[in-house]
Order: structure tokens, then C-alpha cells, then sequence
């Protein structure tokens, strides 16, 4: 199979021709593999894709997401994860099975404006996604600095086996929780440790899409370049994709804590 | 509808100085509306045009919502300032009728089963027209369609064409637009090659209607290059080359 | 009827507790100080179209503003004044919150806030634009669209009215055989002052100037005051269900005063630029 060259797209420009198989954000016309958005393609023997630059976060089970809450009904509480659905937490998630509104308070355990890092156990094309906070590291955010980027930026922010995000924690002395909808809250012991942090933050989420961003930012927070893993090799663009077509369960998602682990 | 008097001069100058074949300058400038998921601001000669999409969002009230698919929302609406004699802020029949019409112009480039649920609010909002504004509206809502990362099978052009002294032109402005022989605005998916917006406005007989669309489609597929270059400015405009 | 309303944006309580922190500490969060207005930027004669018109940018927050002119019927017992009647859209592109429909009570309340402030103010002298004492007079059309928004929507409307009003030209109607012709000419507006929007609001114990959509989200009371070039307060609103003080008031009017004359100095710059 002939090795397709990486290019910009924008909806409609043919990415490939040939026996592709369409994967995330390309559909097949005739002989003709299409992109359906802005974005840098990337073939290889799994199949052809656009790895998106732009849109709004739509969810997917399983990712880790930092959301807000805005009420509750008497069975759960809606909370926004900067989507275009509503989430919702069943009570009993946090009551457990014989949970009862009568003798559990929902609005002592969340209240409004609470931000919360929960995991998406249910979605599908029928209903609005279902949270959990029942993991490792879920549950209230109650301090920190809360920012928001582009959803289609964090797996560059999080970078190969985390080493992007990783390196900003451990250069700024914070401690970085990402969801993958974007949201992002960052906590640390002094303020100039976090703008730091914040600062290479937004610099990853413009120039994402750009080469050598790994050591521009190594540049920013002053890190000696040697002893760490240069992971700008020829797969640089790290912005691993699995949306839409098809759902790709083995790469790397989620939140990662400054050791490295989920 | 029949001209009263002549609209090109012996030297084959239009009212704005434009040949029979010229279109007007066109600039697209991507990212506008900060608030917005996607936006653009277009110039079409005079007219000034922005375009902004919310979506996928939610559908309010629930009860709109469709399970397979997301629905549309669209508004064409000019502001008071936009026309010659102002306009009342009212909603008018005419904008209620191109809301429609680019609506289904717009529809057929979209996704739709891709966002079940939910709703795509395209929003068009005529600041200044002079004639072709809801061409250049199009024009503005794709490339909006396309900053706000929604799933499209392809951009969507539009241009319009008409008669002028018994000749086919171009890209009608105001003036041709309301004293001209024929206006025929047209949208058109230019790697699929469909179009999606077709009205006609006056008299042409079947040589001209067939000469009308096809320079119709040309400006399409010029105002598709202008769509195209704005995007790339905006998305990859700093990056000198992609690493191979 | 005017309903209590549950907010449409909810602030994270991260955000409010870093808010409260900063602000005790005399910095707000997009690092402002206390009584700091965000950059303000102006551009005028953007719609060529009309006679006037204004595109201000207060932070985030845009607004448009168009001026057209008609001839008219004056309006009751105002026999020998031109008519004035300015309106304001928030349109639909300009915030995830708003729901295209007539205007609400917000965006009523705005149009006439502004309104007033430049009608009070007697900006335009209204006396120069009679044609037919009784009958016949200019009407000033000053339209608004807001096309983004983060906040004090006020001011940046007062702000584009104003740009707007100050640099148009006129165009000059006469009368002959009994109709009324436009004669092709154009004239300077008759201006006399330039009022000066400044809005404050009250979060906990602080007093804010110029919020931004966050602020605004968690404030408990809101105060707009206009001045003119005099220094006179021509104009005041209070909104929002909280309350101030009296020291609060007259502090607030004393900042609104000072604040004022910065921003009309600016004003008349950017205008003089423009023209």
C-alpha cells in the first residue's frame, strides 16, 4: 500500500485514493478516502484519518472529564462537561444501592458550582452520558487554578505516555488534572510555580499542531534537554484521535498524576 | 423583470466598474466571534457578513430533539444599519424565506447522523448588503461549519449570476440585483459537485439560464479558493512544513 | 411582568474561591486592578451605508453601532425637536446564552439605559434638526447590534452609540414644492457633549469596574452612571437585586466622574483619528 503524504485538510479534500480504511473524521466516496474536517491527515497500515484541530468536545466512554455541577434532581446530579450534552451522576453512585432521598442529602455531598473529575461509564447515541467518581482519583476538585482549552489539543498536552504534561508538573512543581473535555485544573504550593504552568499550557494548545513544540516548551521552563525522553520523533504530531468512526480502545487516554500513573 | 435603463457602459464598465466576468473582491476572515464554536466575517464587495455556529449542543426545548440525527437551527437576520433605508428590527417575510433556503443549502453538507440529539445553530447576521448577501452568507456559515470542527462531506460555495443589458454577468450587486434583467444565486458543494441552492429571480431563456448557471458555478468554485485560503491561515498559518 | 430568573451561568466554586482571594488582594483574575477598565478600542465608519457608525471592542465585548436618518413626524409635545430612537440587539451569534426572539427584559432595559444617558446627556442638540416646526423633522436612527459578549454590555453600547453619533455625517434635507428632498449634501452633527458610560459592580464587599461575563455571573448589584463633559451625572441605573450603601453610591459616582473624563478624552481622540 502506497505511503500517503501528511497534509493539511479542510472538509471535502480527498486525503487518499486507494484501499484505505476510513478511520476518524474521513469517509469513503467512491475511490476516494475525504476528510470531513480541518485538521493533518495520517495513514498507516491501520488505515487513513484526520487528526481534527478544531470542535467541541463529544464524548466518549471511558475518558476522564472535569465537570461542574448545576443542579441536582432527586436522583442525580446534571453536570456540565462542556459538551453538548448534560451529563448526569446517579446519586447512587455515591449513596451507594439503597440510597434514598429522604435520609441522603445530595446537596451536602455536591452542591452547585462544585467541580468534580469523574469518568464517563455510560454513553451512546440514545441518551445523555452517565458519570461515575467511584475511581482512583475521581470525585471533588476542591482547590486549584481551573482552565479551559481545546478538547482536540489534550492529547498533545498529555503527550506519549504522558511525557508533555509530566514535564510541565515536574518543572513548575504542580500537580495538573486534565479531562479530556478540555477542562483542566492545576494546584501547587506557590502561584508562580502555577502561572508557569498555566503559561506552557496555552502555548501547547496553540501550537499543537506544530514541530519541535516539546523542546520549545522544555525552552520555557528551563529543563536541560538531555535526561529527558525527546519524544518528538517522526510520529511529532501526538494527537492521537480515536473519535467517531472508529473507536480505537488501545491508545492512550485519561488523566495522568505526576508519577506517571492513571 | 425588464431594465429600465442601461447598466453597462460602451466600454463594458458595470455600475461598480466590474466587467461582465469579474466578481467582486471577496475577504474571509476566519475565528471572529470569540463566544462562538466557529465563525467568520466575510466582505463580498460591500457586503458585510457574519457568520457564526454554535454545536453540537444541546437542543432546547428537549422535546425538538431528533434520536438520529441533530436538527439545524438557522437565522438569516439584517441589522437595522445594513440596507439603504433602514430596516425595523422585525424579523421580515424575505429573511424568513432565505433562513429556510440557506438552511437547505447548508443541510445537505453536514453529518447530521454524527450528532444525534443534538442541535447545529447556524446564525448569518447582514451587517452591511449590497445585493448577493445571502450568497456571501453561505459562503460565511461554511467556513463558520468548518472552524466549529462539525463533520461536513464538503465546503458549500455560493455565488450568484445574472442577466444585465441582455448579457450574462457575474456576481449581481445591488444595483443590477434591483434593476437587471435576472438574478440567479446558486450554492454548490464544489468536490462533490452538487448544488444546493438554486432560485431565479426574472426572465432567461434556456441558452442564457444555461450560460447564467454555469458562470454561477465559476464563481462558486473562485469563492471556494478564498474559503480554502482563509481556513489555512488561520489553522496553519505559522507552520512552515509538516515534518515528514 | 418581570420574573426572578435562575441564572444561566453557573460559576465554578474554584473559580469564585480564586476570585475572592485575588480581589482581597486588590487584583481581579484576568489581572486587572479593582477600578480598571479592560482595553478599549474603537473603530468608526465601518458600515458605509449608514451615516455613522461604530465598532467598539471593550475586552471581549463587541458592539456595533449604525446611524441612519429619516424625516418623520416629531413626537408628541416635543413640536420643535428632531426625534431620536435608539435601539440594541444582543444577536444570537454573540453568546452561547441567548435565544433568538424579541428582545427580554435585559435587552429592553439596556436599549433605554443607553438611551437615556445620551438623550439627557442632550448630546445632539435636537432643536437644529427641525425641517417643519411641528410637522416635519429628522429622525436619528441609532441601531446596535452586539456581536460578542463578555460582559458590561452598558457601557461598550454607550461607547459605540456615542463613536457613532459623534463622527456621522448628516445628510441635509430641505423642503421644496412640499416634499422633502435629500439634497446630496451632508452636515456635521450639532454635538454638545460627550457622555461617558462607567458601570460598577458589587461582589461580596468589592466594588469592580467594567465586569466581564464571569464577574458579572457573580455579582449581587450593578451601578451604571453617566457622565457629561461637565462632569455632571446625567444619568443612573441600578440593577440586580443586591444593594449599596451610601458611601458606596457617592464613592462609586466620584470614580464613575473621574473615570468618565479619561474615557472622553479617548473618545474624542479615537474620533478625531477617525475623521
Amino acid at each position: 500500500m502506497q505511503e500517503v503524504k501528511r497534509k493539511y485538510v479542510i472538509p471535502g479534500d480527498i486525503v487518499a485514493e486507494g484501499n484505505f480504511k476510513p478511520l476518524g473524521n474521513v469517509f469513503r466516496n467512491g475511490n476516494s478516502i475525504v476528510a470531513t474536517r480541518i485538521g493533518i491527515t495520517e495513514s498507516n497500515k491501520d488505515g487513513t484519518k484526520v487528526i481534527p484541530l478544531s470542535g467541541i468536545y463529544f464524548p466518549r466512554v471511558n475518558d476522564i472529564v472535569i465537570g461542574k455541577i448545576l443542579d441536582h434532581s432527586s436522583l442525580s446530579w446534571s453536570v456540565d462537561i462542556n459538551s453538548c450534552f448534560s451529563a448526569h451522576l446517579p446519586a447512587q453512585d455515591i449513596f451507594g444501592r439503597d440510597f434514598s432521598p429522604a435520609h441522603d442529602d445530595m446537596g451536602r455531598q455536591l452542591s452547585t458550582g462544585d467541580v468534580i473529575a469523574a469518568r464517563i461509564a455510560i454513553f451512546d447515541r440514545t441518551r445523555d452520558p452517565i458519570l461515575t467518581i467511584q475511581d482512583k482519583d475521581l470525585g471533588k476538585i476542591p482547590t486549584g487554578e481551573l482552565l479551559k482549552i481545546s478538547a482536540t489539543r489534550v492529547p498533545r498536552l498529555i503527550g506519549k505516555r504522558g511525557s508533555m504534561i509530566q514535564t510541565i508538573e515536574q518543572a513548575s512543581s504542580t500537580r495538573v488534572t486534565i479531562g479530556q473535555n478540555g477542562i483542566i485544573v492545576v494546584s501547587g504550593k506557590d502561584k508562580e510555580g502555577i502561572n508557569l504552568a498555566i503559561n506552557a499550557i496555552h502555548i501547547v494548545e496553540v501550537e499543537a499542531h506544530t514541530s519541535n513544540l516539546t523542546q520549545r516548551i522544555k525552552q520555557l521552563l528551563n529543563v536541560p534537554e538531555s535526561n529527558i525522553e525527546n519524544d518528538d520523533t517522526q510520529n511529532n504530531h501526538e494527537m492521537n484521535d480515536d473519535k467517531v468512526i472508529s473507536n480505537d480502545n488501545g491508545k492512550e487516554i485519561g488523566m495522568v498524576n505526576s508519577d506517571g500513573t492513571k | 423583470m425588464v431594465q429600465n435603463r442601461s447598466l453597462i457602459d460602451e466600454s463594458g464598465k458595470r455600475s461598480d466598474g466590474r466587467i461582465i466576468d469579474e466578481l467582486r473582491e471577496v475577504k474571509i476572515k476566519v475565528g471572529i466571534i470569540r463566544n462562538a464554536d466557529g465563525s467568520a466575517l466575510i466582505e463580498f464587495g460591500k457586503n458585510k457578513i457574519i457568520s457564526a455556529v454554535y454545536g453540537p449542543r444541546e437542543v432546547h426545548p428537549k422535546h425538538m430533539a431528533l434520536s438520529d440525527r441533530c436538527v439545524i437551527r438557522c437565522r438569516y437576520h439584517m441589522s437595522p444599519f445594513s440596507t439603504d433605508t433602514r430596516k425595523s428590527p422585525a424579523p421580515s417575510r424575505r429573511e424568513t424565506e432565505i433562513s429556510k433556503v440557506i438552511r437547505e443549502a447548508l443541510e445537505p453538507a453536514v453529518m447530521l447522523e454524527d450528532y444525534p440529539r443534538a442541535a447545529i445553530d447556524i446564525f448569518i447576521e447582514v451587517l452591511q448588503a449590497d445585493g448577493g448577501s445571502r450568497c456571501a452568507g453561505i459562503t460565511a456559515a461554511s467556513v463558520a461549519l468548518a472552524d466549529a470542527g462539525i463533520n461536513m462531506r464538503d465546503m458549500v460555495s455560493a455565488c450568484a449570476a445574472g442577466k444585465v443589458d441582455d448579457k450574462i454577468v457575474i456576481d449581481i450587486n445591488d444595483t443590477e440585483d434591483k434593476e437587471g434583467g435576472a438574478d440567479m444565486p446558486v450554492a454548490y458543494m464544489p468536490n462533490l459537485k452538487k448544488i444546493t441552492l438554486l432560485q431565479l429571480d426574472g426572465e432567461l431563456n434556456p441558452t442564457e439560464f444555461n450560460t447564467c448557471l454555469e458562470e454561477a458555478i465559476r464563481g462558486c468554485l473562485k469563492v471556494y479558493e478564498i474559503q480554502r485560503s482563509s481556513l489555512i491561515e488561520k489553522y496553519f498559518g505559522d507552520e512552515k512544513g509538516l515534518k515528514e | 411582568m418581570s420574573l426572578s430568573k435562575k441564572s444561566t451561568i453557573i460559576v465554578e466554586n474554584l473559580r469564585k474561591k480564586q476570585m475572592r482571594e485575588s480581589v482581597s488582594a486588590g487584583k481581579r483574575l484576568d489581572e486587572r486592578s479593582l477600578d480598571e477598565i479592560r482595553p478599549l478600542e474603537i473603530e468608526i465608519d465601518v458600515i458605509k451605508k449608514a451615516s455613522g457608525s461604530a465598532w467598539v471592542k471593550l475586552g471581549k465585548t463587541e458592539v456595533i453601532a449604525g446611524v441612519k436618518v429619516e424625516t418623520g413626524e416629531p413626537f408628541e409635545g416635543l413640536e420643535n425637536s428632531g426625534a431620536m430612537i435608539i435601539t440594541a440587539e444582543v444577536l444570537p451569534i454573540a453568546s452561547p446564552h441567548i435565544e433568538p426572539g424579541p428582545p427580554d427584559e435585559e435587552t429592553i432595559e439596556l436599549a433605554r439605559v443607553v438611551d437615556r444617558g445620551v438623550r439627557e446627556s442632550e448630546m445632539l442638540d435636537l432643536s437644529k434638526l427641525v425641517l417643519v416646526p411641528g410637522k416635519i423633522v429628522y429622525t436619528i436612527f441609532v441601531d446596535c447590534s452586539i456581536i460578542n459578549v463578555d460582559g458590561n454590555l452598558f457601557d461598550a453600547t454607550s461607547y459605540a452609540v456615542v463613536s457613532a453619533l459623534a463622527s456621522c455625517k448628516l445628510p441635509v434635507f430641505e423642503i421644496k414644492d412640499d416634499k422633502v428632498v435629500d439634497t446630496g449634501k451632508t452636515q456635521e452633527p450639532p454635538i454638545t457633549t460627550i457622555p461617558v458610560s462607567i458601570t460598577t459592580v458589587k461582589i461580596g464587599d468589592y466594588l469592580l469596574m467594567d465586569p466581564n461575563t464571569e464577574e458579572e455571573a457573580c455579582m449581587d448589584a450593578r451601578l451604571t452612571i453617566t457622565t457629561n463633559s461637565k462632569g455632571s451625572i446625567v444619568a443612573m441605573q441600578k440593577g440586580m437585586k443586591g444593594y449599596f450603601t451610601v458611601d458606596e453610591v457617592k464613592g462609586i459616582a466620584e470614580k464613575a466622574r473621574i473615570k468618565g473624563e479619561e474615557i472622553r478624552v479617548k473618545l474624542e481622540g479615537l474620533i478625531k483619528l477617525g475623521k
